[in-house]
């Protein structure tokens, strides 16, 4: 389907104006915290520029490779797929390990570059705490910025795949949508089709001209039938044409015990309705309604116009006996789901059933 | 053979009629478009053969099945829901779909022609009338709940009363009979079933062995399973009949 692949394609270009992102935040925070450590110990530690430059560069090269390697690994696994709490328990593992460390390799590298975990002016303010407490305090101030960096990353992009998966939600129903809509068209009942071949086939000897033209209507019904997945709407009018053929060769199996009913008012013709909505109603009153009564009974099709909105009626007579109720209603249902899909709460089917001797379908539509 | 065409179109059953001219061994005698006409029909032409729509007005074929007396043979008729048929548990019945096919329906027919030699050469003996309708009963149709049986009589080993209803132990099967077991016992072959206790007929041919029980009572083990005894008023029959 065009419509789901589209937005994989434009997310190549936006993948790399979010790569371009990444790098700048990167490169740009790990910078700033860099410079404002090193400054800080120049200005205020008495340490040389050369010393500062190279502690706190090195600490800010393994940070930025640090949480390079948490961003890599948080994409490969998908960990914005996992639920909050997995989610959390990953950002507070990645926490403490990378934390630990920057704080070890802090420790190496002070000690190395300054002789002492700090520089010299604050080894000399500290010198009362205790070096266990002296470790501490770095490392809870390593922890902090690595805090800062989960939130911020693990933040944007969880919002970021929420996004995503709400888009591809509602991509996923309208996809559904659509194939439901095809398959709650295709109604057409194989026993009708079967019943009027094996009418057709007993009126070619008696009744040639008869046969000719109950073939002439089956082809019109079946090619009607193919068509209508190609348009979702069709004009009343197209739709009656397509009906009459239908009750045309129904009457050919139930003889005289069908009759038919039309009271079709001026200027319904040309309003569109779903292609073969009146076929499954006109079907259904005949399947469950006509069909199964001894002597059958009148079928009444009225269509017209009130308050811009189509009004159309479809009653029948039916059995009284109650058992087989459930039955009932698969086409109604796909017709009344279908008229949701295309129209939303604007359009209406619903079944009186008030008489137990007789059924009346009523749909109102938008004009 | 007398045969009867249910259906409740007219197309259908002038098809079926058109389609049957070329067998002319099979007389069309009648024709009915729901199941009260049918009824009447077998009643009143007795036919050897009957085509069966399965859904019509009033009544499927089903229904028809399980108020008749007297089984004809039938063949199904159906355009597309020969699923329903197909629910039989024994297909002792064939099933045609609409249209028919000649060659289909030659098919069929020469089964029942089988079926009927074979029934005619076997189980009437010369001394008896040749006339079916007297003969007891061989097989029933039976639906209980929504499965649909045709039970040859004589696979049944035990027949037992449950209220007005019979149980039948047919094979792995007990499906229920809605009829009682007096009304039952009148149908069948005397020569095959025995009324063993107030509850229970047994099928003679499936007595695997006889043991004595206390006061005259007797013992029967059957060969798929029950146990069934014999009360001591049938008792004397019962050896009677077997000591001949």
């Amino acid at each position: 389907m065009p419509g789901v692949v589209q937005p994989e394609r434009a997310s190549a270009g936006a993948n790399f104006r979010n790569h371009l992102l990444y790098a700048a935040l990167q490169f740009g925070g790990w910078g700033l915290w860099f410079w404002s450590q090193a400054s800080g110990d120049v200005l205020t530690g008495e340490a040389s520029w050369r010393e500062a430059l190279t502690v706190w560069g090195g600490i800010g090269l393994i940070g930025l490779w640090l949480t390079h390697l948490l961003r890599a690994a948080s994409k490969t696994h998908d960990w914005f797929a996992l639920s909050t709490g997995a989610l959390l328990g990953r950002a507070a593992a990645s926490v403490a390990i990378i934390s630990a460390v920057l704080c070890w390799a802090s420790i190496l590298l002070t000690l190395t570059v300054y002789g002492s975990p700090v520089t010299r002016f604050y080894a000399y303010i500290f010198h009362k705490l205790p070096i266990g407490l002296q470790i501490l305090n770095q490392s809870l101030a390593f922890s902090s910025i690595v805090i800062l960096w989960v939130v911020l990353y693990f933040g944007l992009m969880s919002q970021r795949w929420r996004h995503r998966a709400e888009l591809r939600q509602a991509q996923l129903n309208e996809a559904l949508q659509a194939a439901e809509l095809r398959l709650l068209k295709f109604q057409l009942n194989p026993h009708f089709l079967f019943n009027a071949l094996n009418g057709v086939r007993a009126l070619i000897a008696d009744e040639p001209a008869k046969a000719q033209e109950a073939v002439t209507r089956l082809a019109r019904t079946l090619r009607y039938t193919l068509a209508a997945g190609d348009a979702e709407l069709v004009t009343f009018g197209r739709e009656m044409e397509m009906v009459n053929d239908y009750l045309a060769l129904e009457s050919l199996r139930l003889a005289d015990r069908l009759d038919v009913v039309r009271e079709i008012a001026p200027g319904v013709e040309s309003v569109r309705i779903p292609a073969l909505l009146m076929q499954t109603l006109v079907e259904n009153a005949i399947k469950h309604g006509i069909a199964p009564l001894k002597h059958g009974g009148t079928l009444r099709i009225s269509a017209r116009v009130a308050d811009k909105h189509l009004l159309l009626e479809i009653g029948n007579p039916r059995p009284v006996d109650v058992d087989k109720e459930p039955n009932e209603g698969l086409g109604l249902r796909n017709a009344s789901e279908r008229l949701r899909l295309l129209f939303g709460p604007a359009a209406k089917l619903e079944l009186d059933l008030l008489d137990p001797a007789r059924a009346t379908a009523k749909v109102r539509l938008p004009k | 053979m007398k045969a009867l065409i249910v259906d409740d179109e007219p197309l259908a059953r002038r098809e079926l009629r058109r389609l049957l001219t070329a067998f002319p061994w099979v007389q069309v005698v009648g024709e009915a478009a729901d199941v009260d006409e049918a009824l009447e029909q077998v009643d009143k032409l007795a036919p050897a053969l009957v085509f069966l729509d399965v859904q019509m007005p009033g009544g499927t074929g089903f229904d028809l099945l399980a108020q008749l007396e007297r089984l004809p043979r039938v063949i199904f008729t159906t355009a597309y829901d020969h699923y329903a048929v197909k629910a039989f548990e024994v297909s002792a019945v064939d099933y045609l779909l609409k249209p028919i096919e000649p060659e289909r329906l030659a098919a069929a027919l020469s089964k029942v022609q089988a079926a009927a030699l074979a029934a005619m050469s076997s189980t009437l003996p010369p001394n008896e009338p040749a006339s079916k309708q007297e003969g007891p009963l061989e097989q029933i149709f039976v639906r209980d709940g929504l499965r649909c049986w045709f039970v040859p009589l004589r696979e049944v080993s035990v027949f037992t009363a449950d209220g007005n209803y019979v149980r039948l132990q047919w094979g792995k099967e007990s499906p229920m009979l809605g009829r009682s077991l007096v009304a039952l016992e009148e149908k069948l072959d005397a020569r095959r079933f025995f009324r063993a206790n107030r509850r229970q007929i047994v099928n003679l041919d499936y007595i695997e062995s006889v043991e004595m029980g206390l006061g005259g009572r007797l013992h029967v083990q059957l060969r798929d399973g029950p146990e069934i005894e014999i009360s001591r008023r049938q008792a004397r029959q019962f050896r009677a009949r077997m000591s001949v």
